[in-house]
């Protein structure tokens, strides 16, 4: 019986352990998610989709800002994955590197604004309880994440742009190419 | 070409929507294997049954006009909805329900999943069309239209009061009134996505931690993970590792992979086996692979066309393979200022 008993305790402990976990995020994390998605919601809503779209626009043809301020307007605002749709106002050859960009985005922003991929929150939650448990500043490995993310997608848009125009090439989609 | 036919796609076991009925016509004669490595014998059945023409999107991405079906292996959610907003009728052959950012195109009448090919069958029927209508998805939000209070205010200008005071008043009302409104749907919206995105992965990583933890076999995985996780190298090999251009489409969808390795890279963060310094560029070893799943239908949500995407996607997939561990090493630097 003592026996039992003790796979019963364990069994029941294994879930005590995960729920103390739970009640960790419930009551360490939800809270602030609420109020700053809240608040981040709101302003998007306010500032509205066509002003956003105008200024993408206009600031599409300098590179460094088209893998750079580009995809975090656009993450920020529509969030994953509706912020693929900003490709649209590039032309064709740049499309590929600005998707590798955008969607390399979708992590990094969610240290700072988790409302822009809420449902994959937890690449960066998961390191980031962690770090704040060993005693470290949350809010800093956010800024960090977020200011290494924009610099990791530059580079990466920069050398997908390199790849993908010398596979147009290749392939004979040269009229790509030119169009502007 | 008259030797198309209908066929019906019923939900599987634990699967949710449908059951679908289409027929191929000369203008939509492509069902889209959306489903990295190959295409999925669903996709394959589906198209014998009805005379269909299977394609691979990663490799010959078709345009949405001309797609008949899109056949999806979407655990997460942000594939699972982007065919449905497009009405495309789409057949997940995982399980899963409506949820994530457009869960609200999610419908049982262009939506299926769980499916197996056992749950395909032919229509025997004289009808020929079933109408695929490509409805224009409305865009605008419930709280948008209380946020543009417009300078047009004719009732006022009969009103004696419109110059006066109370005319101020009903004016700080009304913009008071749109942002109230503004808020109380952000709210609304916020509240949404915790209970539906955000909490279920909570319960289900807490779950995991508990067990991990408490059974022992967090030691266990410790003792493989920590020599790996804990010094530059190792992370860089990490990041090539999950860069491969065969392997990366396989680790991204739902970023689960990611969030598992987080966790448990946080999780010997916060036990000391790790050193901090590491948790900035373990976030970009873990994820080299973001997005590699969704290449066709992200360049689809930006118009690109099918050249451009069959372009696109060796291009991001070759150049992870240099920016994916890249990444780490600038991570790394970065995490000297820290």
């Amino acid at each position: 019986m003592d026996f039992m008993i003790m796979i019963a305790e364990g069994f029941i402990g294994m879930f005590e352990a995960g729920a103390e976990v739970f009640m960790g995020y419930m009551t360490g994390i939800i809270p602030l998610l609420v109020t700053l998605i809240t608040a981040v919601n709101a302003i998007t809503k306010m500032i509205g989709e066509e002003k956003i779209n105008g200024f993408i626009q206009k600031i599409t043809k300098y590179a460094v800002l088209r893998y750079t301020l580009v995809p975090f307007i656009a993450v920020f605002f529509f969030t994953n994955p509706m912020c693929y749709t900003v490709g649209r106002f590039l032309p064709e050859k740049y499309k590929p590197a600005f998707y590798d960009s955008a969607v390399s985005f979708v992590h990094p922003i969610t240290g700072l604004f988790p409302h822009a991929n809420s449902a994959e929150l937890f690449v960066w939650l998961g390191v980031a309880t962690g770090y704040t448990a060993a005693g470290g500043s949350q809010a800093q490995l956010g800024l960090m994440f977020l200011l290494t993310g924009l610099i990791v997608i530059l580079m990466r848009g920069l050398v997908t742009e390199r790849i993908s125009a010398y596979m147009f090439k290749k392939q004979g989609h040269e009229k790509i190419l030119k169009e502007n | 070409m008259s030797a198309y036919k209908k066929v019906k796609v019923s939900k599987g076991r634990n699967g949710w929507g449908g059951p679908l009925e289409f027929t191929p016509t000369d203008e939509k004669k492509y069902v889209i294997s959306v489903t990295g490595g190959g295409i999925h014998p669903v996709a394959e059945k589906i198209a014998k049954l009805s005379g269909a023409e299977v394609v691979d999107a990663f490799k010959n991405p078709v345009d949405k006009n001309e797609t008949l079906a899109a056949v999806i292996d979407c655990g997460g959610t942000a594939r699972g909805g982007t065919y449905p907003k497009l009405r495309i009728p789409t057949i997940n052959v995982k399980v899963m329900s409506p949820s994530g950012p457009l869960a609200k195109f999610i419908t049982d009448d262009i939506f299926v999943s769980g499916v197996s090919v056992e749950n395909i069958e032919l229509v025997d029927e004289k009808t020929p069309y079933v109408e695929l209508e490509t409805e224009k998805s409305d865009y605008s939000e419930p709280g948008e239209e209380a946020a543009a209070p417009t300078a047009d205010d004719q009732p006022e200008t009969n009103s004696a009061q419109n110059a006066g005071f109370m005319g101020l008043i009903n004016k700080i009302a009304r913009v008071a009134g749109a942002f109230m409104n503004i808020l109380y749907q952000a709210g609304r919206d916020t509240v949404d996505s915790i209970i539906k995105n955000i909490i279920p992965f909570m319960a289900f990583v807490a779950t995991l931690i508990g067990i991990i933890n408490y059974t022992g076999i967090g030691e266990i995985l410790a003792n493989v993970f920590v020599p790996l996780a804990n010094n530059i190298g190792g992370l860089i090999i990490l990041g090539v590792i999950t860069a491969l251009p065969f392997l990366s489409p396989l680790l991204a969808p739902g970023a689960v992979i990611g969030a598992i390795i987080g966790t448990l890279v946080g999780n010997e963060i916060a036990n000391g086996n790790i050193e901090m310094s590491i948790a900035l560029p373990a976030l970009f070893a873990i994820n080299a692979q973001v997005g590699t799943d969704f290449i066709p239908v992200g360049m689809a949500l930006g118009e690109a066309k099918s050249e451009t995407a069959s372009v696109g996607a060796p291009a991001i997939l070759f150049s992870r393979v240099v920016t994916g561990p890249a990444a780490v090493i600038i991570a790394y630097f970065m995490s000297f200022m820290l």
